[in-house]
């Protein structure tokens, strides 16, 4: 709550922004997002960033547990053949990567993105005393949390109540019916939508006399501190910057206007861009694909999201694994492909990054129903122009006697590929929102 | 202790405030028939409500399966994958239809049944001994737990706290069933202390793992159906716990924690952040666990001491909490005089507002607060209420991208439909007589409160060329009131 970098940045808006009175208008808000997180990241407390310059990370959560070995293919390790005799994929098949790993033969699109080097691949990612539980699992990797620790808040809200108290609300957006526990945070930031549609007052007519009453109270006016509304909210150095927690002397009335507010104004942008946005480009039909597109329009139409969340179902393969996972697998390959070859025509791939996660990998042998049980470690995915393409993180080995439980044993902690992402990405310090230094790989060029 | 709220202070506000606490809201009359009572018997009409009979029957599915064994022999038996699938599903399919019944059978009680405080508390449980049907995956076994909250939810602590942890839920929920001697697993050890009774730093790292030899042997039965202690599978030997050492039961243990002030303190603060204020302030706190802990955890007695004290009437207590959306959904209902809406639309405006019971965020249960609101939630509230005023004629927000054909399919058989809500019976002929005191009339029926000068002159503009007012005009005032930052106060 009290810590170092909140009071730089704080003393930096005090200082470069609002040396005189600045209003609350629409733009300011955005120069603010900007100004903010650019200051977290390089300390340069007088250089105000534009809206077309800042990373972006896309996630992607794979619902259910990806089983990693029938991805990332050890085609060359008999005791993964052994392990599955109904469901190993032929080393014929593979779409070969090194020696030794080759992605499952429908991921066709990540192939293309790994020979143009847009693909990295961290192997073996996991973290101490994996749980198997779907629920319990997910909310470590939501956290960041050691395996026996509980935390509320999210890796990206603590990222978010870090750098960027404050900020548009659009700097966060997840795409789909519920936020991540990834976004929980002490001071909540992010949108959550899951079509532009309905994101919107929906009155009984276009400019119907309700839909203009209620605008009417929500239209933020240059003159009026349409912020404030208590008597104990005055001050406009902590309302800028401190503003949603409660710890402030604001009220929950306070709170709610503000959140009215945020609400509307990026309900407008977010439908404009929508709007405008029919871009022809080549997404299959998949609901990913769909989400992926929203992301890359708003992307292309300028809005400040520095963090946006999209998920995919259907990883839980407890039984006829081939079918089911491959078809996942070609869904999210086509998808992302896509995605980049849009974001690339746009200009904007060079500021953007996806990462892929999932609560566990499964059981190196097969079950009886030509599928895998719940287990642990797995590879995850980085896409991106900027990335140090090619295979991060030691091989796990698939030896019986290596093995936990019969599961792969992890080799590189999830928080180490969130604390490159954070540093070498977002450029911020990963400490405070992380507890601790996790040692990092080398992910950037 | 706290000092009585005086006579004098008993009026229209601070009796709505009660009940807006102590239930689930009212409209005006409801309100007044409250103010009539006086404070005393007010507070007692809701908290002693053992005098009251309630005979809600429990749902036709809520005993004990004998064949729930069979099933999943039969599916994990299954000749081939595809009728495995398909047994799954099945089953599946009757768990989840369980769960919407049960789900909604609980809010028709807090809405509808005659012992609203009873249900308050009961939430206030389910949210504090938090389990998940994700994980119990058991109807059954999350009806049976709602019940033992139901029927502790205002007696000893002590015996609650026991109560809620020899239960099925919670052994499958923290994992107490798959707990032995041999392999203690200290899940609940740890959440009991940190998150039922003392809080982070009233014990160590020890102490949980010396209680969770104590709490071994507690289990599910071989039928699945019900608790059971196995003397096999308990540690008998000395245990350690609080610098005391003995061959400790599970019971022994939770006795010791409730014994400590700090589990006192711990209770009461939140007892007072959940009915009175978000930031309890620490004399209140204090007073509160002093007479929790010397009237041997009775939940009733504080619960009384809470409800007749003038700090729970104070100004920054009144209407300084955000609603959550059980409480959003049923004070809306009271205000319209307006029936629930259905079993379909009603579980998909609490899950889409971000509290579907019965399956709470984590093993915290639900944070409350500010946690209740983000944009996307505010615009839903927004647009539900809309859906409750204008009834079908305001399509339902098209938000659950894959449940859309599910959805849809419910929109034709007339599953998502609310009537549009009948104005004509909420409002004197005199408050419809002009725009001022048809606002005061609004402001009165759904704030209970004034609206902030800004949105006054909104409300001001919409209503000045109306007159006069029609029905149409009165529904979308009630849904723009709907739609302020004052509303979603309680």
């Amino acid at each position: 709550m009290n810590n170092p970098l909140f009071t730089t940045r704080r003393e930096f808006l005090r200082t470069t922004l609002l040396g005189g009175a600045l209003a609350w208008t629409v733009p300011s808000f955005v120069a603010q997002t900007f100004s903010a997180l650019h200051a977290q990241a390089d300390g340069a407390l007088t250089q105000v960033a534009t809206g077309k310059d800042g990373p972006i990370l896309v996630l992607i959560q794979l619902a259910g547990g990806n089983d990693g070995l029938n991805a990332v293919v050890p085609y060359t390790n008999d005791f993964y053949y052994k392990a599955r005799p109904t469901i190993a994929i032929p080393s014929k098949q593979v779409l070969t990567l090194s020696d030794t790993l080759g992605l499952n033969p429908a991921m066709t699109g990540f192939k293309d993105l790994f020979d143009a080097g847009h693909l990295s691949i961290v192997n073996g990612v996991g973290y101490p005393n994996p749980n198997r539980s779907h629920f319990r699992s997910t909310e470590i990797w939501q956290t960041a949390s050691d395996e026996d620790k509980y935390l509320s808040d999210g890796w990206l809200g603590r990222y978010f109540d870090n750098a960027c108290q404050g900020c548009d609300p659009t700097v966060a957006i997840n795409i789909g019916p519920r936020m991540p526990q990834a976004f929980s945070s002490h001071s909540p930031t992010g949108i959550t939508l899951e079509n532009p549609d309905s994101y919107r007052f929906m009155g009984s007519g276009k400019n119907d006399d309700e839909t203009l009453a209620y605008r009417s109270m929500y239209t933020p006016n240059p003159d009026d501190n349409v912020f404030g509304g208590g008597e104990n909210s005055g001050a406009s150095v902590s309302m800028v910057s401190g503003t949603v927690t409660l710890q402030n002397g604001q009220s929950a009335l306070d709170f709610l206007e503000r959140t009215s507010m945020d609400a509307q104004v990026s309900s407008d942008k977010i439908r404009a861009i929508a709007a405008k946005t029919a871009r022809k480009s080549n997404y299959p039909g998949s609901a990913l694909a769909r989400n992926l597109q929203l992301v890359a329009g708003l992307i292309g139409g300028g809005l400040p999201t520095r963090v946006f969340y999209v998920s995919q179902g259907g990883y839980d393969t407890h039984t006829g694994q081939r079918g089911g996972q491959d078809a996942r697998l070609r869904e999210l390959s086509e998808a992302v492909k896509a995605f980049t070859d849009d974001l690339a025509a746009m200009g904007e791939f060079d500021r953007v990054m996806i990462m892929t996660f999932s609560e566990f990998g499964r059981r190196v042998h097969e079950n009886g129903s030509q599928g895998t049980d719940h287990g642990a470690a797995a590879p995850m995915f980085l896409v991106g122009s900027q990335m140090k393409a090619g295979l991060l993180g030691a091989e796990p080995s698939l030896a019986p006697a290596d093995l936990t439980d019969g599961d792969i044993k992890y080799n590189t902690d999830f928080r180490s590929v969130y604390a490159s992402i954070l540093q070498e990405w977002l450029k911020t310090n990963s400490v405070p929102i992380l507890g601790k230094q996790f040692p990092t790989l080398p992910i950037i060029t | 202790m706290l000092e009585p709220l005086p006579g004098s202070h008993w009026n229209t506000t601070t009796a709505a405030h009660l009940m807006n606490r102590a239930g689930f809201g009212g409209s005006p009359s409801d309100i007044e028939n409250l103010r009539e009572m006086g404070l005393g018997k007010a507070v007692s009409w809701f908290i002693d409500y053992g005098k009251i009979p309630d005979n809600t029957p429990a749902p036709d599915w809520a005993h004990p399966d004998p064949d729930a064994i069979a099933r999943r022999e039969a599916i994990n038996k299954a000749a081939d994958p595809e009728t495995r699938r398909l047994l799954q599903q099945q089953e599946n399919q009757d768990r989840f239809t369980q769960m919407a019944d049960l789900r909604y059978w609980w809010i028709r009680r807090m809405a509808l049944g005659p012992r609203p405080f009873q249900e308050k508390m009961t939430l206030f449980w389910h949210g504090h001994f938090a389990t998940s049907f994700e994980k119990v995956e058991a109807p059954y076994f999350l009806w049976l737990q709602n019940e033992t909250l139901r029927q502790n939810a205002v007696g000893n602590f002590n015996q609650l706290l026991i109560a809620a942890s020899e239960d099925p839920a919670m052994l499958l929920y923290l994992d107490g069933a798959r707990s032995n001697r041999n392999n203690p697993n200290e899940n609940f050890a740890r959440e009991v202390m940190e998150l039922f009774t003392l809080g982070e730093g009233h014990y160590t790292e020890q102490d949980i793992q010396q209680a969770a030899k104590a709490y071994t042997g507690w289990g599910i039965g071989g039928d699945h159906l019900h608790y059971e202690y196995n003397r096999n599978n308990h540690d008998d030997g000395p245990k350690t716990i609080f610098g005391q050492t003995g061959n400790f039961t599970g019971e022994d243990v939770l006795n010791m924690i409730c014994a400590k002030p700090e589990c006192a303190q711990f209770i009461a603060k939140k007892l007072w952040r959940f009915f009175a204020q978000d930031q309890p302030p620490q004399p209140i706190v204090d007073a509160l666990a002093a007479e929790f802990h010397s009237h041997d955890m009775d939940i009733r007695h504080l619960m009384r001491a809470i409800f007749t004290s003038k700090e729970f009437y104070a100004p920054d207590v009144i209407r300084s909490q955000i609603k959550s959306p059980v409480q959003w959904l049923i004070a809306a209902t009271r205000q319209l005089q307006a029936p629930l809406p259905t079993q379909a639309m009603t579980l998909v405006m609490l899950s889409q507002l971000g509290e579907e019971l019965f399956n709470p965020p984590n093993v915290k249960g639900w944070d409350g607060g500010i946690a209740w609101i983000t944009t996307n939630n505010l615009l839903d509230r927004y647009n539900f209420a809309a859906a409750l005023v204008e009834g079908d004629r305001v399509p339902l927000p098209g938000l659950l991208g894959k449940m859309k054909g599910v959805l849809n399919n419910m929109a034709e058989d007339g599953l998502l439909q609310t009537s549009p809500t009948d104005v004509s019976a909420l409002f004197s002929t005199f408050a419809l007589s002009n725009p001022y005191s048809f606002l005061n009339a609004l402001q009165a029926r759904f704030l209970n409160a004034q609206l902030a000068p800004q949105r006054m002159a909104s409300f001001n503009d919409f209503l000045k060329s109306k007159s006069p007012l029609e029905e149409t005009d009165i529904r979308k005032a009630i849904r723009l009131i709907m739609c302020t930052p004052e509303y979603q106060l309680t």
